[in-house]
């Protein structure tokens, strides 16, 4: 280490190191923006996929269309058929008061508003617990649920869904995600019809 | 020092984890499964290696004054770096860990290196110092994270033993079974060293 140093050479050192290290980040962001762009793609297309799993023979647009129900933000992808219709949507929706945050999940309905399959994108919920929710055993009793047939609330709220053990608060927050991309579907619908 | 000589200490006796309990942090939070604790040590090691090349090189440079804050910079770019490379190369392995990526950053076992070893060492010794404390982490973090998914999850990285309906001890994922399990491997761990130390 050098000692004697005068006030300059302390500024100058930091400086230069700050300096170089910015230059780095800036060189490596530049590398690594392309593939992370391309790895977000990549998951939301699989997970539109998976949502949509019954569906054939659709588009969707590129980029999702953003709104708002409940208060919060949602983004949806209409999924459309080769004469133009609108066969089902993509939604993504941000699950209430999860555990530890709210989460980002994908709800696929079909063209009558009944859920097709779910998706998680990116949660903290606790491993082994609360990330039950992404497995099948859970995520099976959402599909061919809608509006009209089911009372959208864990078992113990008095609703129809089973909860994950010791994950009540997941399971509540999960519940309410599907719930709001149904709302979602409603609010599209009364707004075609009118 | 051999090399050989090196490895044993970072490895056993002077383990950061399990003989020096430093970076108890990440070590607690994110090894709830062998994978996960790999994957942590690993980016830490890389970090480590190239702090300390870093730091060994610019020793003479560095004002005493300003060194730790020299030091986190140094640091700090090399964890971001990690950051953007997972997430552009492995995506699933980001989607766990990079909550803790950034916290690397204030993991005491780098910042420790950087100021007890690669300040006042040569460029060659810092960076063996960095790949064997490195690796001495990974394995600590692999054998804690190895253990709590084998009791919590009924797994081995990822490949499931227990069937699916079988309860398995939740303790362990969670943050308590951290504590436990560790608690458990540093007696196993200070056994070890003590034999090991034995015999020489």
């Amino acid at each position: 280490m050098a000692k004697n140093e005068s006030a300059f050479r302390v500024i100058i050192v930091l400086v230069l190191i700050a300096f170089f290290s910015a230059f780095l980040l800036a060189y490596v962001n530049n590398i690594t923006s392309g593939p992370i762009e391309e790895n977000k793609r990549a998951e939301t297309k699989k997970a539109i996929e998976i949502v949509l799993s019954t569906l054939t023979d659709y588009t969707y647009p590129e980029e999702p269309i953003a709104t708002e129900i409940d208060n919060s933000p949602v983004k949806y992808f209409p999924a459309q058929a080769a004469d133009g219709s609108i066969i089902g949507y993509a939604i993504i929706v941000k699950g209430p008061n999860g555990f530890t945050n709210d989460f980002d999940m994908m709800v696929g309905l079909d063209s009558s508003g009944t859920v097709i399959d779910t998706y998680v994108l990116d949660h903290k919920e606790t491993p082994g617990l609360g990330d039950g929710m992404a497995r099948e055993p859970f995520k099976k009793q959402y599909r061919g649920k809608n509006l009209q047939n089911s009372n959208w609330n864990v078992i113990k709220d008095g609703g129809d869904f089973d909860i994950l053990t010791a994950a009540t608060i997941t399971s509540r927050a999960f519940t309410g995600g599907v719930h709001r991309a149904l709302l979602l579907f409603k609010k599209l619908k009364n707004e075609v019809n009118v | 020092m051999k090399l050989s000589e090196k490895l044993k200490r970072t490895f056993f006796t002077e383990n950061p984890v399990t003989g020096l309990l430093l970076g108890l942090c990440p070590t607690l939070a994110v090894t709830s499964s062998a994978e996960n604790g790999i994957g942590m040590g690993l980016a830490t090691t890389f970090v480590l290696v190239c702090s300390n090349l870093v730091i060994a090189t610019l020793k003479n440079v560095i004002p005493n004054r300003v060194r730790i804050p020299a030091f986190i910079v140094v640091i700090a770019t090399f964890v971001t770096i990690v950051d953007m490379g997972l997430q552009a190369t492995m995506f699933e392995l980001h989607k766990t860990l990079g909550l803790f990526i950034p916290l690397i950053v204030v993991n005491c076992v780098i910042l420790g290196r950087a100021e007890a070893f690669a300040s006042k060492n040569t460029v060659w010794d810092s960076f063996i110092d960095g790949i064997t404390n490195g690796l001495g982490f990974t394995f600590a973090l692999f054998i804690l994270g190895a253990i709590r998914e084998v009791f919590g999850s009924g797994a081995i990285l990822g490949y499931a033993f227990w069937p699916e309906d079988y309860r398995t001890i939740l303790v362990f994922v969670l943050a308590p079974g951290a504590f436990l399990t560790l608690g458990f491997m540093l007696v196993g761990m200070n056994r070890i060293s003590k034999a090991l130390e034995g015999k020489k």
